[in-house]
């Protein structure tokens, strides 16, 4: 079969006003006709640098600065510009992490796919169209021949992935790269994903290259795997090989971090201590020597070459020397586990904190021209649909929902940022509800808010300093030396006090995560809402912040609303969990046991949608099908019937009251699992 | 689409009513009498007994507003407090040529700007964005009645290859666009550097995005990225900004008209002001109204016809 793609010694730096950044260096891989290889690495590890070099679209500082792609045994690099277009959708084509923005929002899908299509000039029109259409019936999007001429935005985010897999295909390439495939999807339409990549790999015989952050979307879908640090590929070999004996200790860190691995709950979750070095002064050793756990005295000095590890798989660590005498990588033992299990608090007899009853949110729709008219109402959309829990006082719940299930717009309510259609939402049994701005506005104390997005919830005008001092001026502006308060706060949180004068740019996605932190804890309140605590960070930074959330509540006795959809991730922080789907809460109770044994279909599909980082676990169904309905077109009934395979007459019909099970929980499902 | 533009129409209406009472109203907030305000200093005291008649000041003011409604429903703008001639007829006989004057200075503006501001897009900071760029601003920054003054002089007075004043013979169709050379290049020049400019920045902020690496990444000629791509979602808010401008160009044209001696409507509410000529200020104005609410709404369907997102966002 032979090599596709030979990746040779590729260099490649970006030019910054701070100095030439080195971002790969020496990368050498091999790409084996009709294998799926994963390239895996965190945020700054070059990972997405390899294919904008392989495709010559890095942005316009960057530039490669020796090396060579062999694509066909022939090097990219080298190409002129017919060719290299030729080459481009055409024999190589890419997959888009966020098909939201790769997609031409004023082009309809035909149009983009005749665009692509125009190389094949003994085509006529009708031809081109008829394989476009087929091309998106292949990829499993319903009514091809209407929905092709719609536009992006007329599709959900599953269906605009499947297209931009449909787009990327039509040429038939020989090579199909996906650049974080799922990273913009929920967790039910990543499993979708995952499902047609694989099976359309197979069917086209197409060699791919998957970009990921994500182990077990790697470990789900790949043959082989290289892991990438700082710019250097670390590891690289056969995927059961590299998930079974990782040898790298990066490697063995970053597949130790991941809180998919473990499924016991473990309340501390394993981190990566340290940071990337900085690439414009790359180290002179090895590049991960200042994060390593077991770094000897050459890993600072001498540069490790790539030695054998296992059977085809090839590790860049002195470890692995086998010419050195203290060779004893092979049978070092893996890096840092997870500490001992701890659940802080017996939360059940805790008194309640916050008790939501049948609260229920709608928005006004716009309703067209008629709704102007008078004694016309305009439509209202129900987002939250009798909504009732209740949050002990220093539990965690995680509240758990893929994305328009309205698991935000519930936290919002809760801190009285929406307002309540009817029900009631009690803080120490007052109701909070009825309260206007005026009265509501000291209770904001007890309560705080952690943003989703960590940068761009902070004011990039003003410092970390003045950032976290904002509580205090909005509710207690004589609260004293200002500058003991900021430096206690920092320490609390551990940022270093020298960030203090910095803005918010200047911060790494974990810092700026402190930051929000600090911010929400700055007044000592009592309840926490995080919304999407770890989205967007890197998972070796992900267990640190999670961690610093799990020690400041048990130094505080906490509570936690942890909103998320990342089910790993609540997993292990949650003493109970609550899933939404379209607005109602479908089954709530302790954590573990849901994860055990879910007890509504649609909590069964998300358990089973998380891909998990071990290539001997693969999944060989797609537990759900089709997409998450709009609150706006609500379905009869159950409103997860239509995607439930469980569903009978009477779920079309009647929508389920919700029901004790035997072990505490609540669920609301006609049939649920157990009992 | 319907539901968009029933809504768009229905508020373009409620407008054009709003213009109309505020108008109405401006006669009678000015203090003194609105009689002498509309007839001006120099009136006979029958005139304005006639014309005091004719406006029913005597009944109460709703009642007034009721007859000016009904008669500019019915297309009766007034009349002229000189020469009695219809203000309907005179504001129709000036409202082309500023028109033609608008439409032709925006569209060579267009013509040129727009390629300019995307090819200085496609090749940032290179020596033809820099020129570009010192043009767009030098041509902005000049105002256009010294451009009309000196093109007047230069084309017109020394070279004599291009008439100096007046609109032209009215049969003659050459005769009247060689009258229009001029002011149209005018008005125009501004706009050129203006357009460059709006159409570069939204070029480059587009050029940046996603689908534009994705169509790159998929083969793409760069032509068709550039012009087909880019430019098809870069251009929409310079649709906008052509369709306010030229409404704006409506009174704006009125140095160019003045300079060229043009019949127009912003050298005709220019007279009249000077003459204290009133309604056929009013009426002006509230045709200016009509007519810019009219462009601003036609700008806006183009965009919604050219964005599928506006289209069915509302």
């Amino acid at each position: 079969m032979g090599n596709l793609v030979e990746i040779r010694d590729l260099n490649v730096s970006f030019s910054t006003a701070r100095g030439s950044v080195r971002a790969l260096r020496d990368v050498s891989f091999d790409v084996p006709r009709g294998r799926i290889v994963g390239i895996v690495g965190e945020s700054g590890s070059g990972k997405s640098t390899v294919i904008w070099a392989m495709t010559q679209l890095l942005a316009e500082n960057g530039r490669v600065e020796g090396g060579e792609i062999r694509f066909e045994d022939r090097d990219i690099l080298k190409y002129d510009a017919d060719s290299l277009r030729a080459f481009r959708g055409a024999q190589a084509s890419i997959v888009f992490q966020d098909p939201m923005t790769s997609q031409i929002p004023v082009k309809s899908y035909l149009q983009q796919m005749l665009d692509i299509a125009y190389r094949n000039r003994d085509q006529s029109r009708a031809e081109k169209t008829e394989h476009a259409i087929a091309m998106m019936r292949r990829v499993g999007i319903p009514d091809p021949e209407q929905r092709i001429r719609q536009f992006p935005h007329q599709f959900s985010g599953g269906m605009r992935q499947r297209t931009g897999i449909a787009m990327a295909l039509l040429m038939h390439p020989q090579l199909l790269i996906a650049d974080e495939p799922t990273t913009a999807l929920d967790v039910t339409m990543e499993a979708q994903v995952i499902h047609l990549l694989r099976e359309l790999q197979r069917e086209f015989q197409t060699t791919m290259m998957v970009v990921s952050h994500n182990l077990g979307l790697v470990a789900e879908l790949c043959d082989e795997i290289v892991v990438m640090y700082a710019g250097e590929v670390v590891e690289r070999g056969d995927i059961g090989t590299v998930f079974a004996s990782p040898a790298h200790p990066y490697t063995r860190a970053l597949i130790d971090c991941d809180p998919a691995r473990v499924l016991e709950r473990s309340r501390y979750l394993p981190t990566i201590p340290g940071e990337l070095p900085d690439l414009r002064r790359p180290p002179d050793g090895c590049v991960f020597v200042a994060r390593c756990p077991h770094a000897l005295a050459r890993c600072h000095s001498e540069r490790p070459r790539d030695h054998a590890a296992g059977e085809g798989q090839s590790v860049r660590c002195h470890l692995f020397d086998p010419t050195a005498p203290q060779a004893t990588g092979m049978s070092l033992p893996h890096g840092q586990t997870a500490a001992t299990p701890n659940r802080a608090v017996e939360s059940v007899d805790a008194p309640v904190l916050i008790s939501v009853r049948d609260l229920h949110v709608s928005y006004q729709a716009s309703g067209g021209p008629r709704a102007l008219l008078p004694g016309q109402k305009r439509p209202s959309i129900d987002v939250l649909v009798d909504v009732s829990l209740d949050l002990r006082r220093g539990e965690t719940l995680g509240l758990v929902g893929e994305s328009g299930s309205g698991k935000t717009t519930l936290g919002r309510s809760i801190l009285g940022l929406v307002p309540a259609k009817s029900g009631s939402v009690r803080f120490e049994g007052r109701e909070l509800t009825a309260l206007g701005e005026h009265a509501f506005r000291p209770l904001r104390q007890n309560m705080a808010m952690m943003f989703q997005d960590p940068i761009g919830s902070l004011s990039p005008r003003q410092t970390v300093r003045s950032l976290i001092l904002e509580p205090f001026d909005v509710h207690r502006p004589d609260a004293g030396d200002r500058d003991a308060l900021a430096e206690r706060l920092a320490d609390m949180v551990n940022l270093p006090r020298e960030l203090l004068s910095r803005y918010p740019h200047q911060l790494s996605g974990g810092q700026a995560r402190r930051v929000g932190v600090a911010r929400a804890l700055a007044l000592e309140p009592q309840l926490i809402i995080a919304d999407e605590p770890t989205a967007g960070l890197d998972v070796s930074v992900q267990g640190d912040v999670l961690n610093l959330m799990r020690a400041l509540q048990i130094e505080r006795g906490l509570t936690y609303l942890i909103i998320s959809h990342n089910l790993p991730v609540v997993r292990h922080i949650s003493d109970r969990l609550a899933i939404m789907y379209l607005g109602r809460i479908i089954e709530q109770g302790d954590c573990e046991a849901i994860f055990h044994h879910p007890a509504h279909p649609y909590t069964e599909a998300l358990v089973n949608g998380i891909p998990r980082p071990d290539p001997t676990q693969r999944r060989q169904l797609v537990s759900i099908e089709g997409d998450v309905p709009s609150v706006a077109r609500r379905p009869a009934g159950c409103e997860f019937h239509a995607r439930c395979r469980y569903a009978t007459d009477l779920c079309r019909a009647e929508s389920p009251a919700e029901r004790p099970l035997s072990d505490g929980r609540t669920v609301r499902c006609h049939y649920p699992l157990i009992d | 689409m319907w539901s968009y533009f029933c809504k768009r129409l229905g508020l373009s209406v409620v407008i054009v009513l709003c213009a109309l009472l505020a108008l109405f109203l401006l006669l009678h907030l000015i203090p003194g009498d609105p009689v002498k305000i509309a007839l001006g200093t120099r009136a006979t005291p029958e005139a304005i007994a006639r014309y005091a008649e004719k406006m029913h000041v005597h009944e109460p003011i709703y009642y007034q507003f009721w007859i000016y409604f009904t008669q500019v429903l019915s297309g009766d703008l007034g009349a002229d407090v000189f020469s009695n001639r219809s203000v309907t007829t005179i504001v129709l006989e000036a409202l082309p040529s500023t028109l033609i004057l608008a439409a032709v200075s925006l569209f060579w503006a267009a013509l040129i700007g727009i390629p300019l501001g995307c090819l200085s897009a496609v090749r940032p900071n290179s020596w033809f964005d820099r020129l570009t760029g010192v043009l767009s601003v030098a041509t902005i920054a000049i105002p256009s009645f010294l451009v009309s003054i000196w093109s007047l002089l230069v084309f017109a007075v020394m070279l004599k290859w291009l008439p100096v004043i007046g609109a032209g013979d009215p049969g003659d169709f050459w005769d009247q666009v060689s009258h229009l050379i001029l002011p149209a290049f005018a008005v125009g020049l501004g706009w050129v550097g203006y357009l460059a400019r709006m159409v570069r920045a939204s070029m480059l902020e587009v050029m940046n995005e996603n689908y534009i690496r994705a169509a790159r990444a998929f083969g793409l000629r760069e032509r068709t990225i550039v012009f087909r791509y880019a430019l098809k979602v870069a251009i929409l808010p310079t649709i906008t900004l052509i369709g306010i401008g030229f409404s704006g160009l409506l009174s704006g044209t009125v140095f160019a008209e003045i300079i060229f001696t043009r019949p127009g409507v912003g050298k005709l509410i220019y007279d009249m002001v000077m003459n204290r000529n009133f309604p056929v200020v009013q009426g002006a104005v509230l045709v200016t109204t009509a007519v810019y609410v009219l462009i601003t709404l036609c700008a806006d369907l183009v965009v919604a016809w050219l964005d599928p997102r506006v289209r069915d966002s509302l």
